[in-house]
């Protein structure tokens, strides 16, 4: 186990690095790329907090980027003069307190009930963004202007690529590396426990409706924050931000990337904005590849590309070390 | 009182609609724990199937009769090779399965038919309107009442009445001990399966002309069709017809009274149910 977390922080500081220097060489097309990548990741990420991590199955997590992006649009809109940061901490806030709101009536439920409850909320949210005409725009978008940055003494141009990659980058990345952060916590461990299993952690005394709250808003939260990001990204905000397509994009990155592992799916964002942005270049229909490559992961690779690197890399072990180590060669668990 | 007793026949034929979507996905969530997503998708492809056959033919009456049998012919080869094959890996990779094959089948749709909402005329007898008491309704919707007050009588009686429909209850009860009764239950699964699709499909048939067909109708009615069992409870028939009148009924009142909510409405009762009885009208605690 030593030796596998001191490789993800060799392999965590380059993929940094790389982060960090690419756009100095890379052309803005790239660039805009890879801040997409970044906003999708945490959006990712937070949706695998609640499906890997809480065993929760979501079918509602995109009403939170949606509201987050909606609420960020519509406030810069509405307030001259919003500030960079405060557009995204009114986003952040207000999908926060929804999901507050929604995870005290979900508290209760698991399983079906919860994925249905989760689906029928964001169809709710879908109908209040399309018939709220004066705020969200309806079908029409909210068309959504970037602010300057203003840090005290130097003002930030956001409308140039490399800055707002920069800031993106800063900002997102702090919050995934604070999820991460998370899952190693007490309270993330109890998360972790409360899916294994619920009723040992109620004896132990635990409160399992708590915790599952807890992380469902914690969640939001994060949503919340990419979705202000991706107001601020794409300068606009359609109905599609908080539709239920919205959600099956995380559904699609999360399964894509794998569950098991938390920079899972980092990587299925990654993949799914590549993929995406490659095929759509080649033929309008790339969500029908993207649903057929689910298909396959779902039939042949459950533990999606986290799980089929985890084995590759097992099977290079097991060749280089040959009979000297069995012990690594059967990893428990799984 | 001309209008109520129209919204009420309005709102009782998209009840029998949605009751033929939501039977199947009840009966299956019943037996395999599985929440079907692709269940409303053959729902729009028996529609669409019916709009291209019905321009090669011209003959409704043969759409009605061959969409549904291909609908159950892709049910059972998606349950035999698809579905069973991830069954081992768990609930959550079946439900994400038909989930992927309901991304599928939405864009094979979108790629084969276009994204333009498609008009269906069908002719004959049932394009005309019928004058009952006074009020004047489109034959076409009283057929479509009849035909989901046909199914439902059919399948209350091949469900009570038969021993293929015994074995279907007791699987929906507990499946395991079925399986271990010497019934061959992937078979039983299959079955049903592959049933629900025909039924859906048969549904998709019989709304191409009563709703307009679009790429869209499939989220629609899962949507509602997901409201309807959970307001009935998981696997139950009779639930599933009582959350499907009431659900009709919402809809239909709500679209006329509460014009801004009406949307809102029937997630409304879905959240008043669920915090009353949290596993349905007619579900059983388990």
């Amino acid at each position: 186990m030593k030796k596998d977390s001191k490789a993800i922080q060799i392999w965590g500081l380059i993929i940094l690095l790389v982060l960090f220097f690419l756009p100095l060489v890379a052309r803005p097309y790239i660039v805009n790329l890879l801040t997409e990548m970044i906003i999708f990741s945490l959006y990712a990420v937070s949706y695998n907090l609640l499906l890997g991590f809480g065993g929760l199955l979501s079918f509602g997590h995109g009403m939170f980027l949606g509201l987050g992006a909606f609420t960020a649009g519509a406030m810069l809109q509405r307030i001259p003069g919003l500030p960079f940061f405060g557009a995204v901490f009114l986003g952040t806030l207000v999908a926060t307190l929804i999901g507050l709101g929604v995870g005290c009536l979900l508290l209760r439920h698991k399983g079906t009930y919860y994925a249905l409850l989760t689906l029928a909320f964001n169809a709710l949210f879908y109908a209040v963004a399309i018939k709220w005409h004066a705020v969200t725009g309806g079908d029409d978008g909210l068309p959504v202007k970037r602010p300057n940055l203003h840090l005290g003494f130097v003002q930030l141009p956001m409308s140039d690529v490399t800055v707002f990659y920069y800031v993106t980058l800063v900002v997102i990345g702090c919050a995934v590396l604070f999820c991460w952060y998370f899952t190693k916590t007490a309270m993330g461990k109890t998360v972790l426990l409360v899916r294994e299993n619920e009723e040992r952690m109620q004896f132990i005394g635990y409160n399992p409706a708590a915790s599952r709250m807890i992380l469902f808003t914690l969640t939001a939260f994060f949503a919340g924050l990419a979705g202000s990001f991706y107001a601020l990204f794409f300068k606009f905000v359609g109905v599609d931000a908080i539709g239920i397509d919205m959600t099956t994009t995380a559904l699609l990155m999360t399964f894509i990337g794998g569950t098991k592992n938390f920079f899972g799916p980092v990587l299925g964002a990654g993949f799914y904005i590549y993929f995406q942005n490659f095929l759509s270049n080649l033929t309008d229909r790339w969500p029908l590849f993207m649903g057929i490559l689910f298909v396959l992961m779902v039939l042949f690779a459950p533990q999606g590309l986290s799980g089929l690197i985890r084995s590759l890399v097992d099977l290079f072990r097991k060749r280089e070390n040959g009979k000297a180590t069995p012990k690594e060669v059967h990893p428990s668990g799984e | 009182m001309n209008v109520t007793t129209i919204f009420i026949l309005h709102g009782l034929v998209y009840a029998g609609l949605l009751f033929l979507v939501s039977s199947g996905l009840t009966l299956v969530f019943g037996m395999m724990n599985v929440l079907n997503f692709a269940h409303a998708s053959f729902y729009m492809l028996a529609a669409y199937f019916s709009y291209s056959l019905l321009r090669w033919t011209g003959n409704f009456w043969l759409c009605l009769l061959v969409c549904p049998f291909l609908l159950f012919v892709i049910g059972a080869l998606i349950e035999r090779f698809l579905l069973r094959r991830v069954h081992v890996f768990g609930h959550l990779h079946e439900l994400l399965l038909t989930f992927g094959i309901a991304f599928i089948i939405s864009e094979v749709v979108k790629w084969v038919w276009g994204t333009a909402p498609l008009p269906i005329e069908i002719g004959g007898f049932l394009d005309g309107n019928v004058t009952l008491r006074g009020v004047i309704y489109p034959t076409y919707r009283f057929f479509v009442l009849f035909c989901s007050i046909l199914i439902g009588l059919l399948m209350s009686f091949l469900l009570l009445k038969t021993r293929m429909g015994i074995t279907v209850r007791s699987a929906v009860d507990d499946s395991e001990m079925v399986n271990a009764l010497g019934v061959n239950t992937p078979r039983v699964f299959m079955f049903v399966f592959a049933l629900g699709a025909a039924l859906s499909g048969l549904a998709g048939v019989i709304s191409g002309p009563l709703l307009s067909i679009n790429t869209g109708m499939a989220t629609a009615i899962l949507v509602d069709a997901f409201v309807v069992i959970v307001i009935g409870g998981f696997g139950s028939l009779i639930g599933a017809v009582v959350a499907s009148l009431m659900i009709g009924q919402l809809q239909s009142f709500g679209a006329l009274l509460f014009p801004k909510i009406s949307l809102a409405l029937i997630y409304l009762l879905m959240a008043i149910v669920l915090i009353a009885k949290p596993s349905g009208l007619f579900g059983e605690k388990k």
